[in-house]
């Protein structure tokens, strides 16, 4: 009853705490098991990128030789382009979730579906960079670097995108309501982690 | 007109507007309590930092000159 007379965050916490207390409980651990399977995503980004700064920093010069030509940095314009629109997809995951929170359905959809416009649009670029790109997996330590990280980021970015279209689906059916939307939560959180690995890729490879 | 020039307009004005939003959702967010506010505010200033390089990669402080 007291949600109908609040406004702003004040409406959003109280329909939040609007739960039975077994469901609240939950949510909290789905929620802290969220948490780690981010946490455990980052052990594995780290792997990578400490053997990738291992490989950069014992090297002589960087990019490395390759048949006695030096490999070309990357294309550090059209990166940033790329980068913008998936931290640009990050905020508009952040508005489709404040909307779904205040129950303004058709603001979310299309915040949604932005989204994942942005996350494929981002995905088509990183297609572009590979096409482009003028070196290969197997031909130097900058390379196999490279595709495998940004590879590897761009597999969660497909899968973010799959994740997303299936929460669409499911909010669109009922499955979550005002106050019980873990799994938009979940979702949002994972987008926004996409989007800092790539902060982080973007720094290593484009503009260190 | 390059497309150089364009990408590096395009990624000047769009990491400005990305980033403002940005920061404005991270100040919305300040008095969120909960392990998902917090985990989305450190998230979101990170996204802030991205859209940063993106700026100073536009403007050729950061990055190889093209």
């Amino acid at each position: 009853m007291a949600t109908t007379t609040l406004t702003g965050h004040a409406a959003v916490e109280a329909r939040y705490n609007d739960v039975d207390p077994v469901y609240a409980e939950t949510r909290d651990m789905r929620l802290l098991g969220f948490v780690l399977v981010l946490f455990s995503d980052c052990i594995l980004f780290s792997s990578f990128i400490f053997a990738y700064l291992y490989l950069r920093t014992s090297a002589p010069v960087w990019p490395p030789f390759v048949d006695g030509h030096q490999l070309p940095r990357l294309d550090t314009a059209f990166a940033a382009v790329n980068s913008v629109v998936l931290f640009g997809s990050g905020v508009t995951m952040h508005f489709a979730l404040e909307n779904w929170k205040n129950l303004k359905k058709g603001a979310f959809n299309m915040w949604m579906i932005l989204t994942i416009v942005l996350g494929i649009a981002f995905l088509g670029g990183q297609a572009h960079e590979y096409l482009s790109a003028q070196m290969t997996w197997q031909g130097s330590a900058f390379g196999a670097s490279f595709f495998t990280l940004t590879g590897m980021h761009g597999f969660h970015v497909f899968v973010g995108v799959v994740y997303l279209t299936v929460l669409l689906v499911q909010a669109n059916r009922g499955v979550y309501t005002g106050s019980k939307y873990f799994g938009l939560t979940a979702g949002t959180l994972y987008w926004h982690f996409v989007d800092v690995i790539w902060v982080l890729l973007f720094y290593l490879f484009y503009l260190w | 007109m390059s497309a150089v020039l364009i990408e590096r307009g395009l990624a000047f004005v769009s990491s400005i507007v990305v980033g403002v939003t940005a920061t404005f959702q991270l100040r919305n967010e300040l008095p969120v309590r909960g392990l998902d506010a917090v985990v989305t505010k450190v998230l979101l200033a990170l996204m802030i930092l991205g859209c940063v390089l993106a700026l100073l990669a536009s403007v050729n402080v950061l990055g190889a000159a093209k």
